[in-house]
């Protein structure tokens, strides 16, 4: 049982899509690869309307956090956490608010106007949507 | 001024009792930060202890033979954003390092931002108040441990002798950025008057004689490179740092000014296992119109190279070399101490060899050990070794730090 589990998810890993997602009341539908990159290092705190941006994250050990880090935003999680500690230790800046489960992240996305984070696409509802990478 | 008497006692006497209760009020910071606040003001703090230990010399308490635990760091921030364009944001530190430091509570910063322009390529963003001034790769956050290569910063660059000096100023800057596909470019100038409350720097220049070093208008200037998120940075900084000293009555020395212009260079590069981070400054110090003292004028250098590696996922091993010349005509200080027979040779450079070590026992909770092999005593505290001091000695430390 254990190793069918653990093959399954060897197996599945490289299928896995991850998305940068929004909530649904956001009128921009994309982002370039910089401005994405920027919005999670805490440097772009608005939208292209003015609105602010809320950015919400899993903890800096959880796999998906991870695989967003690496694989989207192309850098290392304890770089993140070291460029948001450099924020909010020297009061130019803020970190993005650490939600607990990806249960927790579709939930502050959908309810938060303004919201980003990220899901694999099997874990995307109806009421968020994926923010486009130019 | 009682008020804030009484209260650098109540830290005083309390300060393990504080700790504690901050320790266990934010262990779960998280659940603090998200359910009990709005989403726009969050509230962060930190807190280290340290215990050092020397085989001649001290540093931060009476080490000498001793184990001295008067290295503790404690501060908490807050910062509001009100608007997307303006937030503001305040800390407030309890720091002890011995003599250097006058363990009162201090505002380290309290910043004012707003940013006048901001889209996905450029950022430009107003700050004044109290603000961190941007020296080299550390200096903005150099209270913090978790932002520390390890336990003591270099101390040929960032002297903690003079911290509160070096750490923040009151006054204005401007910072743009802009992003490319080539890297990020930073630019941050300031205007400032720096703060010259460090016990150590009065003392000096000189000495206890009646009177008081203040800060006078300043600049800062530091322009950065980032290339793929940090994987590669590259700065420059130059500043102009201006102070005067105000004799009371009886002063034996005259209303002399100082002057302060370091130079320097930043390189690191942060692979996933381990980094690589260089510094180099060419520091050039002016004294005139002291009287007794003649005009001076001399630069020093500053340089060190520092690799970290990453042992286990929670385990980091340091190792440096940090080396300090405080004028360059006299290396080894032997023109100076042929001059003044009162002055240590010794005293006029310092070799540092560090090795460290960094466990992470819970996230944001660490235990780290240093061991230091020195040789001269360049960035020592005069204060705190009246005694006279000795060229080759070896530090040992350990510290527990947290934060939220």
């Amino acid at each position: 049982m254990l190793l069918f589990v653990l093959m399954s998810q060897v197996l599945s890993a490289p299928t896995l899509s991850i998305y940068p997602v929004v909530n649904r009341a956001l009128t921009q539908n994309s982002v370039s690869r910089n401005g994405l990159s920027a919005i999670f290092r805490m440097r772009l705190r608005q939208w292209q309307d003015g609105s602010p941006i809320t950015v919400f994250v899993l903890h800096d050990s959880n796999p998906l956090h991870k695989q967003f880090c690496k694989q989207v935003l192309n850098v290392f999680p304890h770089q993140m956490r070291r460029s948001w500690n450099k924020l909010v230790f020297s009061g130019t800046g803020q970190a993005p608010v650490t939600v607990a489960s990806k249960e927790e992240m579709v939930d502050k996305i959908a309810s938060t106007p303004g919201a980003i984070g990220y899901l694999s696409d099997e874990d995307i509802p109806e009421n968020i949507k994926i923010l486009i990478i130019k | 001024m009682r008020h804030t008497s009484t209260l650098n006692r109540f830290f005083k006497l309390h300060s393990y009792g504080i700790v504690l209760v901050l320790c266990c009020l934010f262990t779960n910071a998280q659940a603090f930060e998200s359910d009990w606040l709005p989403q726009n003001l969050q509230i962060h703090g930190f807190l280290s202890q340290g215990f050092i230990h020397t085989s001649d010399n001290n540093f931060f308490g009476k080490t000498d033979d001793s184990i001295s635990t008067d290295f503790r760091e404690l501060g908490i921030n807050a910062s509001y954003r009100i608007l997307p364009e303006l937030q503001i944001a305040m800390q407030v530190v309890w720091r002890d390092a011995g003599k250097t430091d006058d363990s009162n509570v201090r505002i380290d910063y309290g910043v004012a931002s707003y940013t006048l322009y901001s889209s996905e390529l450029s950022l430009l963003t107003l700050r004044g108040g109290r603000v961190p001034t941007p020296l080299g790769l550390y200096n903005d956050t150099r209270d913090v441990a978790s932002t520390r290569p390890n336990i003591l910063l270099p101390q040929s660059i960032y002297f903690d002798v003079n911290r509160n000096l070096a750490l923040s100023a009151d006054g204005g800057y401007i910072y743009g950025e802009h992003r490319t596909d080539y890297g990020d470019f930073s630019l941050n100038f300031g205007v400032v008057v720096p703060r010259m409350d460090d016990p150590d720097f009065k003392n000096t220049l000189v000495g206890s004689d009646p009177g008081k070093m203040e800060g006078d208008i300043s600049w800062v200037l530091r322009t950065g490179y980032e290339w793929e998120n940090g994987l590669a940075k590259l700065a420059i900084t130059y500043a102009d740092f201006n102070g005067d000293y105000k004799p009371s009555a009886g002063a034996f020395f005259q209303a002399g000014s100082w002057r302060f212009n370091p130079l320097i260079f930043s390189a690191q590069y942060n692979a996933e296992k381990w980094s690589l981070t260089g510094e180099y400054a060419l520091r050039r110090a002016q004294l005139r119109n002291f009287g007794a003292i003649p005009d001076t004028e001399f630069t020093g250098q500053s340089f060190y190279i520092q690799g970290t590696y990453r042992l286990t996922s929670s385990l980091e091993a340091l190792v440096r070399y940090d080396e300090l010349i405080w004028d360059m005509d006299d290396r080894k200080g032997l023109k100076i101490a042929q001059a003044a027979p009162g002055i240590a040779n010794h005293s006029r450079f310092a070799q540092d060899w560090t090795f460290g070590l960094r466990y992470e026992i819970l996230p944001a909770l660490n235990f780290s050990a240093e061991y230091h092999r020195i040789n001269g005593t360049g960035w020592l505290s005069n204060l705190e070794n009246p005694q006279g001091t000795t060229q080759h000695w070896d530090m040992y430390t350990i510290m527990m730090s947290y934060d939220f």
